[in-house]
């Protein structure tokens, strides 16, 4: 694990290093050099399997975290490596000239988060939310529970808390 | 292509002649297995309408909704579930405190007449409303291994018996911040506790505060109910943990040890800091009369409301009976004075030695000042009522647990007997022990009768305090050696049939005698009313055993307020504080003139 | 190249499907092929295939956004259902990531009952599987047989966990109950059963000239493609790879059972469904090792801190389990509070029902379609989760 960080960071500037596990472990790259890592990893590290990719949203503060989950087949070992981008202008580099399933990942990513791979193929087709009008469902400004409020109708419920309840009934000017 | 690959399928006609394994479902109900979670049950004998399980729900299908059967120490809501969103994970069932709420194994259910309101649709309220699965023995329940609350509370450490006898040192030792998240954690935020609670103390807001480590935000909420919660902290007598719903199935949380354990955090000097509030001067003045925990718990509200206050005790110092009645390895003066002196740095003035009635006239009290707030307390101790009481070396127990305060030697000798099964009766044969006498306690009653907090009772047994039960006294008398011959008689527990405890009843002709150096009289109190007197005490009604007031502690003069122990039936430290910050209240309406809801009961 | 394909222009094939020469047709969304909903739009020529645009999101349930405003404990429940045929599989990489990240190790007893919970349920899950894959190519009886004998499986799991598809049996912490009485016995008849009934099929299945010769050469995956395509599982070693992450990333008490990995050469349908079928006798086989090995006495819990507002230590992690699909993996970020920041749900089927069969599907014969697409063993639940 640390051989490979040590490769890696005579090569890219990297940060945040981090090893979870003998077998896992993350670390943050730079938004520019991330393919160039990428395409390292693949080619001379071995990590020749994209296990996924991901993003999660910083809504605090203003970023995405993009996370590629590499795994290396001889070592039997997970790398992950983390890009911060601007929440504002999220816009990041395809790599699904690597890896075929890169696509669907950034199609995915592009419906739920708003993050744009350009170049990728059908990118800005929709994928699961067909006519979906709203904004990007996985962001965290995002109410999923204000959206079904306003959408769908509910059972009411009758629901007290004990609390409330008790201090109704016993005591109720105290 | 080979014929082998031809007609082996044909192998599948074989099946065609075994027996069909299709179940007839219909003609013949396929019964759940044994943990199969299928509809809800629950026993309402245990059940207390917590909540919990509405809480774990992450469907929100459970609805507490109320019942017309409660019974005590408890909520009198019972889980309603809408199966429209049940989704039959049963962490109901796990997280249940009271074990009430399980699962049968019944999985079929019609309903017949779908026009009816939508909420009432395949949603019922187990135990209450009945069902053909109510009885069916087999479903989910709990399984063995696994448990979801955390049903042991985490030790407290204290000082070991034969360590603590030998001094007043506090025996408790106080949870570390570890301790005290790690205990905090497990309340499951039910608020039982807050109703059962005299002054309505905001328990689960002050352990979530400890549980996220905002001590200050702590402080504040055991400030808004109760102005002495590093004496609470300590002594008080805990009847939220005797509610509290984890003790149903395991330990209560330790609820008092963590009261003490955010005061024992905060510095006094921050006291000031952190509770500080801006006060506009009302102008109007309020005399408090003792100044016990009510008295200085009215003060510290009336005080906060921008009234003047001024306190009149007839001790040397303040604090009432958690002064002079508690000892001081359960209460150190030290952690007494913390929040008396917070309390009087707020502005009280307090005129010590002063005994209304005798040192000061209530006449003089009532024109002087816009109301007043009394709360005496019960310092009169009772008599035993046999031969010989007035003997040089029978005292009370009061008495030699003030003497202690006082610094005083109580020339106990050195084998007492305590007669009585109070928590009085506890301090005063501990005190004997820490001492260094001998104590017995001569009790009535059986062990498990006694009126003291089994946990005090534990504590004195593990100091060598002797208990005698059954036991009544009938005669003291002087010894020839300068002792004094108890003479006592063994009693037999008779039920009357009628439903009340059963009664001691002496055997005939039993007759035992002790010799001991002290007889102490430890058998409950009475209040004292010579302070009462004077022309303008006309209106206050003496009633059977005590002043006759509202549920505010308000006399029939509309400027007397009485509270604590001379008032409440409890007469414990929170009790009291609970009467002052009510009193407090209606004082403060009183003084700005505002109509008041006439209720008694 | 074939005259039915299009002329390719810039890496594109162009056609014009008002020539008449091509149809766009839609298979699914509902198909009984399919265990879930997603649907293929595939522009035919003739009965060939020349383009695949996969269709999901008919049973996208927006699992990961739930799970952000929930608490852990109140995730467990849901987690199952994110793939209906294999719910343990998310079950045990939930409580595994949430465990992790806490620190908690759970008791030994409880890791030898999710062992089992899981390779029951992969016999399940392959029972419906190779339920599909013969009912695709035709061949209903086996269907039957074996969807019927998957609720004996089930049974099983209703009398150890208390439910039949979600079990909702491995809490954070450990599990939720010890194996019931009786359970040992009735299970080894309902396994000894299994045995016999895979026979039966492979006798059917194998030894069939029709599933033979449909089977055959559809569908292969070079060794090319797996990397290219990140293809994991069953539809590896149907390629003659040997991998496996019960073997190769030892989780749970794995490492302590003896079997080998199966693998296949031929890479194509027939392959991958032989490694499958194998691979359920090689579950029967576990079962019965983790019968007779497991403690029979023990705790099955590790108390966590109260669950009603347990908060979990920021930080990161993957956690990832062999399904009957391969590599199944749980991303799991915490920020310190009483909800998961984030939970990534990496199912297999996601790039093998997308990508790779967009990527296999051209050329096919229309009726082949959905063979291929089971042989890929995808559950579309768990790509849109």
């Amino acid at each position: 694990m640390n051989k490979i960080y040590e490769d890696l960071s005579s090569r890219f500037t990297l940060s945040d290093y981090h090893q979870q596990r003998d077998n896992l472990a993350f670390v943050t790259v730079e938004k520019a050099q991330l393919v160039s890592a990428i395409t390292y990893m693949r080619d001379y590290l071995k990590f020749t399997h994209l296990v996924l990719m991901t993003s999660v949203d910083w809504l605090e503060q203003g970023k995405f975290q993009l996370t590629y989950l590499l795994h290396n087949y001889e070592l039997h070992v997970n790398f992950g490596l983390k890009v911060m981008l601007d929440r504002d202008n999220a816009v990041m580099d395809t790599i699904h000239h690597l890896w075929g399933h890169a696509r669907v990942y950034q199609r995915e990513l592009h419906e739920m988060f708003g993050i744009d791979f350009p170049g990728s193929p059908g990118v800005n087709e929709p994928m699961i939310l067909e006519s979906w009008q709203g904004p990007p469902p996985m962001r965290r400004d995002f109410d999923t529970k204000k959206y079904s409020e306003e959408t769908f109708d509910h059972r009411p419920r009758q629901h007290v808390e004990p609390e409330d309840y008790l201090r109704q009934n016993l005591y109720p000017e105290d | 292509m080979n014929l082998k690959d031809v007609l082996s399928p044909l192998y599948v006609w074989k099946r065609a002649f075994e027996k069909p394994y299709t179940i007839k479902t219909l003609k013949e109900p396929r019964p759940g297995a044994d943990r199969y979670r299928g509809f809800h049950q629950n026993d309402l004998d245990k059940c207390i309408g917590c909540g919990s399980c509405a809480e774990i729900c992450q469907n929100v299908s459970i609805d507490m909704i109320p019942v017309s059967e409660t019974k005590e120490g408890d909520s009198g809501l019972r889980p309603k579930i809408d199966y429209g969103r049940c989704c039959w994970c049963a962490l109901c069932v796990d997280i249940c405190p009271s074990g009430s709420l399980t699962m049968s194994n019944a999985y079929t259910w019609v309903e017949e007449g779908l026009d009816k309101d939508v909420r009432e649709t395949f949603c019922f309220t187990p135990g209450v409303d009945k069902k053909p699965w109510d009885n069916e023995e087999k479903g989910y329940r709990r399984l063995e291994g696994y448990e979801l609350s955390i049903l042991e509370r985490v030790k407290m450490e204290e000082l070991a018996p034969a360590e603590r006898v030998n001094s007043f040192i506090e025996m408790v030792k106080g949870f570390s911040k570890e301790q005290a998240k790690k205990e905090a954690d497990r309340c499951i935020e039910c608020g039982i506790c807050t109703a059962t609670c005299p002054g309505h103390m905001d328990i689960p807001g002050y352990i979530r505060a400890i549980r996220e480590d905002d001590i200050e935000a702590g402080i504040k909420i055991l400030y808004a109910t109760n102005p002495l919660p590093g004496v609470c902290g300590r002594i008080c007598t805990r009847r939220c943990e005797e509610v509290c719903s984890l003790s149903l199935r395991g330990e209560a949380v330790s609820i008092r040890w963590l009261k003490r354990y955010l005061t024992d955090s905060v510095e006094a000097e921050k006291y000031r800091d952190l509770l500080h509030d801006e006060v506009v001067p009302s102008g109007k003045k309020v005399a408090i009369i003792g100044a016990g925990p009510g008295g200085l718990s009215a003060a510290y509200y009336l005080l906060r409301m921008g009234h003047s206050v001024e306190i009149f005790e007839q001790n040397e110092a303040a604090g009432g009976m958690l002064r002079y009645g508690i000892p001081e390895y359960r209460l150190p003066y030290g952690s007494l004075d913390k929040d008396i002196d917070f309390i009087i740095s707020l502005g009280a003035k307090v005129h010590l030695n002063t005994k209304v009635g005798r040192d000061v006239n209530f006449d003089d009290i009532y024109k002087d000042f816009d109301a007043i707030f009394a709360g005496i307390g019960l310092s009169e101790s009772f008599k035993i009522g046999v031969e010989g009481e007035d003997l040089p070396n029978v005292t009370s127990g009061l008495n030699i647990l003030k003497l202690v305060t006082l610094g005083q030697d109580p020339q106990l000798g050195d084998d007492v007997v305590v007669i009585g099964g109070g928590n009085v009766a506890m301090d005063a044969a501990r005190t004997a022990r820490h001492l260094g006498a001998k104590a017995k306690v001569l009790y009535r009653r059986r062990l498990e009768d006694m009126p003291a907090d089994p946990v005090e009772v534990r504590e004195a047994i593990e100091e060598d305090v002797e208990f005698i039960t059954q036991g009544i006294p009938l005669k003291i008398e002087q010894a020839p050696d300068g002792k004094l011959d108890l003479i006592w008689g063994k009693a037999e527990m008779v039920d009357d049939g009628s439903g009340k405890r059963p009664s001691p009843v002496l055997i005939e002709g039993s007759r035992e005698v002790m010799r001991v150096s002290k007889v102490i009289a430890a058998i409950g109190q009475g209040a004292e009313y010579g302070w009462l007197e004077g022309e303008t005490t006309k209106q206050v009604k003496l009633g059977k055993w005590k002043i006759e007031a509202d549920r505010w502690g308000r006399t029939d003069d509309q400027k007397i307020y009485i509270g604590g122990d001379m008032f409440n039936k409890t007469a414990d430290a929170i009790s009291a504080i609970a009467d002052g910050h009510r009193s407090a209240r209606s004082i403060d309406s009183y003084l700005a003139g505002e109509e008041y809801p006439k209720d008694r009961f | 190249m074939n005259d039915k394909y299009p002329p390719i222009v810039d890496g594109k094939s162009v056609y014009d499907l008002d020539s008449q020469k091509y149809l766009k047709m839609w298979q699914g969304p509902q198909h009984p092929g399919v265990t879930g909903n997603m649907s293929l739009e595939l522009d035919i020529s003739g009965d060939q295939i020349i383009k695949c645009n996969t269709h999901v999101g008919y049973l996208h349930r927006g699992f990961e956004k739930l799970m952000e405003r929930r608490r852990y404990i109140n995730c467990f429940p849901i987690v199952c259902r994110i793939c209906v045929p294999e719910p343990d599989t998310n079950e045990y990489l939930f409580a595994a990531a949430t465990e992790e990240l806490l620190g908690v190790e759970i008791p030994e007893r409880a890791k030898w009952l999710r062992t089992l919970d899981l390779e029951l349920s992969r016999l399940a899950s392959f029972f419906m599987w190779i339920g599909g894959q013969s009912g695709a190519f035709g061949s209903g009886t086996v269907a039957q047989w074996s969807i019927a004998y998957r609720d004996y499986v089930l049974d099983l799991f209703e009398e150890l966990t208390g439910a039949r598809i979600y079990h909702m049996y491995m809490i954070p912490g450990g599990v939720r109950g010890g194996l019931p009485e009786g359970w040992i016995q009735h299970a080894e008849k309902v396994l000894d059963g299994a045995s016999k009934l895979l026979d039966e099929i492979y006798y059917v299945t194998f030894h069939n000239s029709v599933f033979k010769s449909r089977a055959k050469g559809l569908g292969i995956i070079t060794p090319d493609l797996i990397d290219r395509f990140g293809v994991v599982g069953p539809n590896v070693r149907g390629s003659g790879i040997a991998r496996d992450l019960r073997k190769d990333s030892p989780y749970l008490v794995y490492d302590q059972l003896d079997f080998n990995i199966e693998t296949e050469t031929a890479g194509d349908t027939y392959a991958r469904t032989l490694v499958r079928w194998k691979e359920m006798h090689q579950s029967i086989s576990l079962i019965r090792q983790i019968i007779m090995l497991m403690p029979k006495s023990g705790p099955l819990y590790t108390t966590l801190p109260n669950v009603l507002h347990l908060k979990v230590p920021a930080g990161e992690t993957y956690v990832k389990a062999e399904s009957t699909r391969g590599e199944y993996g749980y991303y799991m970020v915490s920020d310190g509070s009483e909800f998961p920041r984030k939970v990534t749900v990496r199912g297999p089927s996601y790039s093998h029902g997308m990508a790779l069969l967009e990527h296999l599907a051209v050329g096919v014969n229309i009726a082949d379609t959905h063979g291929l697409m089971i042989s890929l063993h995808t559950y579309p639940p768990e790509i849109e989760r």
